[in-house]
């Protein structure tokens, strides 16, 4: 298979690979040591492989690497503060927003979005980005109330 | 001041740090240098004779390293002879790979091996299966029919296990009943779901010939004692190690064909070799869950009191029985009657091989039982025109009943059903909720209430095991350890799949140690590091674990306090304690430091053991076993407010409330969180989640655009009303919780939707509850 | 759940992308990928050349020409939500993209696949049929124009031609002031629907009602509604010539009965916006 030379700015590092066209940036990112990103469907749907492409949450497994070139892609190993957690973290942590963990990095990386473009957030809405991802763990409402826990300290502080 | 009990605090997880920041340690998240990865090929027919399979040209692709099917295995891996000592059970044989026939649509029969799954999937689709179908069973029904194919040619009539109990005098009963209410309970076909699928890693060192195996499973020594018999291992030639474990719900347990082959496979190759199931393969081919149908006649006096009750059981088994196959609803029959006075009680099963994806075990694999009982109250109060409520009453048992035997002796002795249901029906404002109801309905509203109540058995004792006929022991051990720095560590064989054991666990161990719960390090997972350990399963991990955890750190603690007495000139340790690792001494009305420390102990037992009391061992560590009582029993209330769309049929959920007596709670956060995600499981079942088979056997719920599961937005904030007993029984009166949240709710919903539908005269006896099909309904009671 | 291999091309312009779709009987444009990638994923698609477009950037424009707002093929369901021009000129498309999914899936799948794509319980072909939208379609040396009616045959179905590349929708912008409703019902937000239906009510011109989910392809109801005062007139003869697809979750009568529902809370929402 032809490999494609490529060079792929994750987490704010860059990366010069030769991948094969068909390789989903799932994979990739995951050979290049972001095991953060959970490969949970495949086909767009659990949530659990959601990275942020220039800014924006996308499921990795429904993207191939090569179509990247020059685009900044985060994962979850770009969140924290300083190798502690951060508010929306410490939120899931403090809140019990997490069972198994398997769905998390995903959740957090759609939110993470979420809260730097909005300020403030009724439970409705939150409640509708969430339900994007699959969660067979928690039933959802510690998670909503770990972004609504995260928005209030955030609020607080400014 | 002492810093408060261990046992009992809203402790955070210790573990979602390392999630949180995507470091956790999946089994994908494993690096195994040169790890070969497999793809099964599996296969398109429910039922269907083996001709020939040509594997030439999935060999001949670059890339590949091998094909295998079930002829190739024959050698290296013995049949599974399922043929457990249980009356009413036919035995049955699975091989590593079928050969002869397959028996479902996912059935695998040949294994690519290559140098990556890609790789590995386009050879899969190389390999030609030259099969002849044969005719399929796509139901129960199909299966018992007069003329029916055989799933198995070695059970008759398909029917894999068959048996009847009877109590009392059920026959008297129904003569003396006033009246006898029938009802019927139709549950479908669900799967478990985690969110990461099953899989494995293994490597085989053939220098000290030692295989490593790398899956998360829930009970990780179990697992190796299958393997190892599989194989021709010793179980000292296996390790298991369980890394983190992206959800289980039960469809972890058993050594299912995939990993059984893989880890053969690494052994034959020489090479590391790793297989991580797709989420196709999860829906279609892991295991399935909860299709049973139980029809109950009930014997009531004029006021509804329950005489006598006689069930029966049905059950679909698939393909394959991975699991003793009248296990599960053996035990169906035996809790059934749940909270009730029941003397004279009958219950016959009947369980079913079908062209189906074999069946497990799937959290509350039970679930059905709460929605039978408390169906049937609900039909009884409708046949009588009375209350729910005070048809509930007038059956619970109550305080001065226990301890109880039921019919099928079970033993209840610190159940609290009347009081939580009082609670809950309190947090609800029953009689107001009844009043906006007839308002509602006098404005076309089709509005209802569900009522659940929930007894559930949290942990099986081996009492129950060999009083049940069942193979099984329900011990658990755990080693207390500290070292010469005062460092501490539990190990216990449990492993969780997110229920928070290196919380939980570290919190009963530091309880009885008498050290702070962040001091104490959890090691799970690993088989060569903890002791021999059951497994998660049922809800047994804060009882059965918590207790063995809690126990080891007590006898650990009496060590340390005998050398402090030792250290102190004390002639006993009485008056000394150990509170958050300083050993205290009592003076005047309270406790004192000594100046000791756990360190300082420690630092005695382990590099001055000269220091030691006479005779006493060196070194700090305590391995206890402990088998809890035969059952240990939580129990729970719950109601769901619902109001389902006239045209639509779509049921909304208005509120749900779960009084719960999970007795002494080791972290209520982390309890809290398993009611939630109870609750949200049995939801998402009853309302939305379906595996549905054609009468082909080709399964149409392929993808989860199929198979749906319910979301942020279709499940409601969940109000819970602690009501806490602890159980007279269990160290610090522990009872254990985690799956009475699926029953219930599976329960309250159904009954809910009843109850909103039951002006139209609509009964509901069947789930799930789709729009579609209450539309159909409420649409034919308007035309009727 | 791994693709079959594929020759994947990335053009710069879109005389290069036209130029590799000519060349090829077996190449599937690459958008959003948000349809084709999942069914990549199961092998239930392998084309041979993937032709990814995403870096056509004249595609990924929104403008308005005359009576008409033409969206770019590459525009993102997303951009559709906030963009002015659709807030002040056809908000209704706002509402419509609200329901595409969800944000991640959004920010990613394009219009025009979705237009290509033709599943029937999409929003944007029935969008396109509701406002007389004309489809821009351009191959090698070739560019036409058809009629959203034109274009939509069956379900995943079009009269796109090999080696045309769909370039732009232009729909057609109702007069300032009109009134128009949206309404789908599905299982859970962002799943396809089950039935939908979309209506527009202008001043001058005829009412327009289209419905989506229930046929193959989306329908245009709207001279059904001719000479009809009252909603629940229009309601019964909206439905009455529609043939509902049946699938077990969704068996035709249940489409037919939500239809009715759907159509008359469009229709009163449409007509109370009105001008209003």
């Amino acid at each position: 298979m032809t490999q494609h030379a490529i060079t792929l700015d994750v987490d704010g590092e860059r990366y010069e690979l030769a991948v094969e066209a068909r390789r989903l940036l799932s994979d990739v990112l995951r050979d290049l040591g972001r095991t953060g990103v959970h490969v949970g469907c495949e086909h767009g749907v659990c949530g659990a492989c959601t990275v942020q492409v220039d800014g924006a949450p996308m499921r990795a497994c429904l993207l191939f690497a090569v179509q990247l070139e020059g685009q900044a892609i985060r994962t979850v190993a770009a969140l924290g503060d300083n190798g502690g957690l951060d508010g929306l973290q410490q939120a899931f942590h403090d809140v019990h927003g997490l069972q198994c963990g398997f769905c998390t990095p995903g959740l957090l990386m759609t939110l993470d979005a979420l809260l730097r473009e909005r300020a403030e957030l009724d439970e409705a809405t939150i409640r509708e980005v969430v339900s994007g991802h699959l969660c067979r763990c928690t039933g959802y409402d510690n998670i909503v109330e770990a972004v609504q826990l995260a928005l209030r300290r955030r609020a607080k502080a400014a | 001041m002492s810093e408060p009990r261990a046992v009992g605090r809203a402790l955070p997880r210790t573990e979602d740090r390392r999630f949180l920041l995507g470091q956790g340690r999946y089994l994908d998240d494993i690096t195994i240098p040169g790890a070969l990865e497999v793809c099964f090929v599996r296969s398109p027919h429910a039922h269907a004779e083996i001709r020939a399979i040509d594997t030439a040209a999935a060999r001949a692709l670059p890339g590949v390293v091998a094909v295998i099917t079930g002829a190739d295995l024959a050698g290296e891996i013995t049949t599974l002879r399922m043929a457990p000592a249980i009356t009413g059970v036919r035995p049955t044989e699975i091989a590593p790979l079928p050969s002869d026939k397959v028996r479902f649509v996912g059935d695998p029969v040949a294994c690519v091996i290559a140098c990556d799954r890609y790789v590995a999937e386009d050879a899969a689709e190389l390999v030609e299966v030259d099969y002849v179908p044969l005719p399929a069973i796509a139901s129960m029904a199909g299966a018992a029919a007069e003329d029916a194919a055989l799933v198995d040619a070695t059970v008759p009539h398909n029917l894999v296990a068959e048996e009847s109990f009877s109590a009392g005098d059920p026959e008297g009963a129904f003569r003396r009943a006033a009246q006898v209410v029938e009802a019927r309970f139709v549950q479908h076909r669900q799967t478990h779901l985690p969110i990461e699928t099953r899989g494995i890693a293994c490597v085989f060192d053939p220098g000290r010939e030692h295989l490593t195996v790398h899956t998360g499973n829930q009970a990780p020594h179990p697992l190796r004692t299958a393997l190892a018999a599989r194989l021709g291992l010793s179980e000292s030639q296996i390790t298991v190690i369980s890394p983190d474990v992206g959800g289980g719900f039960g469809q972890k347990i058993a050594l299912l064909r995939e990993e059984l082959v893989v880890a053969a496979l690494a052994r034959r190759l020489g090479r590391p070799v790793r297989w991580r199931e797709d989420r196709l393969e999860n829906l279609l081919a892991s295991l399935h869950a909860r299709e049973e149908t139980v029809t109950v006649q009930a014997a009531v006096d004029g006021l509804g009191r329950l005489l006598g009750l006689r069930a029966r059981i049905e059950a679909d088994m698939g393909a394959y029985c991975f699991f003793p196959a009248n296990y599960m609803m053996r035990v169906v029959g035996m809790i059934l009657p749940g909270p009730y006075r029941l003397r004279d009680y009958a219950f016959d099963l009947r369980v079913h091989l079908t062209n189906k994806c074999p069946a497990g075990p799937m959290r509350a694999p039970m679930a059905i039982t709460s929605w039978v009982m408390e169906g049937t109250m609900d039909a009884i109060a409708r046949a009588l025109d009375a209350d729910p409520v005070e048809i509930r009453r007038r059956n619970l048992l109550e305080d001065a009943d226990l301890p109880y035997v039921t019919a099928t002796g079970e033993r209840y002795h610190s159940i609290s059903s009347r009081g939580t249901m009082e609670a809950a029906l309190d947090g609800l404002d029953y009689v107001a909720f009844r009043a906006a109801q007839a308002e509602r309905r006098d404005r076309g509203e089709l509005v209802g209430l569900g009522i659940c109540n929930v007894v559930e058995s949290t942990t099986y004792g081996s009492a129950f095991y060999k009083a049940a006929g069942i193979p099984g022991s329900g011990h658990e051990t755990a080693t207390v350890k500290v070292e010469p720095s005062g460092a501490c560590s539990v190990a216990v064989g449990l492993m969780t799949s997110g229920q928070g054991y290196e919380t939980t666990l570290a919190q009963a161990a530091a309880e009885g140690l008498g050290v702070d719960p962040g001091a104490v390090r959890v090691l799970i997972g690993n088989t060569d590091i903890a002791p021999y350990g059951m497994g998660a399963r049922g809800s047994r991990g804060a009882a059965a674990g918590g207790g063995a955890a809690y126990l080891a750190g007590r006898r650990l603690q009496e060590k340390v306090l005998a050398i402090a007495a030792h250290l102190l000139n004390r002639n006993s340790s009485d008056g000394l304690a150990l509170e958050a690792g300083h050993v205290m001494q009592r003076a005047g009305g309270g406790l004192q430091p000594s100046g000791l420390t756990l360190a300082d102990i420690a630092r005695v037992a382990f590099l001055d053991p000269l220091g030691l009391p006479d005779g006493m061992e060196p070194g700090l560590h305590v391995t206890t076993s402990y088998d809890p009582p035969p059952m240990t029993y939580s129990n729970s209330t719950h109601l769901c407010a619902i109001a389902v769309d006239r045209v639509t049929g779509m049921v909304r959920i208005e509120r749900y409330l779960a009084a719960h007596d999970s007795g002494t709670v080791i972290n209520p956060l982390v309890v809290e969180g398993q009611l939630h995600g109870a609750i949200a499981m049995g939801l998402s079942g009853a309302l939305f989640e379906e595996l549905v088979y054609d009468d082909q056997g080709q399964m149409l719920s392929g993808s989860l655009a199929d198979y749906l599961i319910a979301t942020a937005t279709e499940l409601p904030a969940i109000e819970l009303i602690e009501h806490a007993r602890p159980d007279a029984m269990t160290p610090l009166g522990i009872k254990g919780m985690a799956e009475g949240g699926v029953m219930g709710s599976i329960g309250a919903v159904c009954n809910a939707v009843a109850d909103a539908l039951a002006p139209l005269g609509i009964c509901i006896d069947s789930q799930p509850l789709t729009p579609a099909r209450l539309s159909a309904l409420i649409a034919a009671a308007k035309r009727a | 759940m791994k693709p079959r291999g594929f020759t994947y091309h990335q053009p710069k312009t879109l005389d290069e992308a036209l130029g590799l779709l000519a060349a090829s009987d077996d190449a599937a444009v690459l958008a959003g990928g948000q349809s084709l990638v999942p069914m990549m994923n199961a092998r239930l698609a392998s084309p041979e050349i993937v032709v990814d477009i995403n870096r056509l950037a004249s595609l990924d424009a929104v403008r308005i020409e005359g009576d008409r707002l033409v969206v770019g093929a590459l525009v993102r369901h997303e951009s559709l939500i906030g963009h002015p021009l659709v807030q002040e000129r056809l908000p209704l498309l706002s509402s419509m993209a609200e329901t595409i999914a969800h944000w991640p899936i959004r920010t990613r799948g394009t219009i025009g696949g979705s237009l290509v794509h033709a599943d029937p319980a999409a929003q944007w072909p029935l969008a396109a049929v509701l406002l007389e939208a004309e489809i821009e379609l351009q191959s090698q040396g070739n560019a036409r124009r058809i009629d959203a009616a034109d274009f939509f045959e069956g379900a995943l179905s079009t009269t796109l031609a090999a080696g045309e590349l769909l370039t732009a929708i232009r729909f057609r912008l109702p007069s300032a002031g009109h009134g128009a409703a949206f309404r789908l019902l599905t299982r859970r937000p962002g799943d396809y629907a089950i039935a939908m239906a979309a209506c527009v009510v202008e001043a001058d011109r005829p009412r327009r009602l289209a419905i989506g989910g229930v046929e193959p392809r989306p329908l245009d109801r709207s001279g059904a509604l001719d000479g009809l005062t009252t909603v629940p007139e229009m309601i019964e003869a909206a439905c009455r010539e529609v043939t509902p697809m049946d699938d077990p979750r969704a068996p035709a009568d249940y489409r037919r009965r939500v239809l009715a529902q759907l159509v008359g809370d469009c229709l009163a929402e449409a007509l109370r916006g009105q001008a209003s």
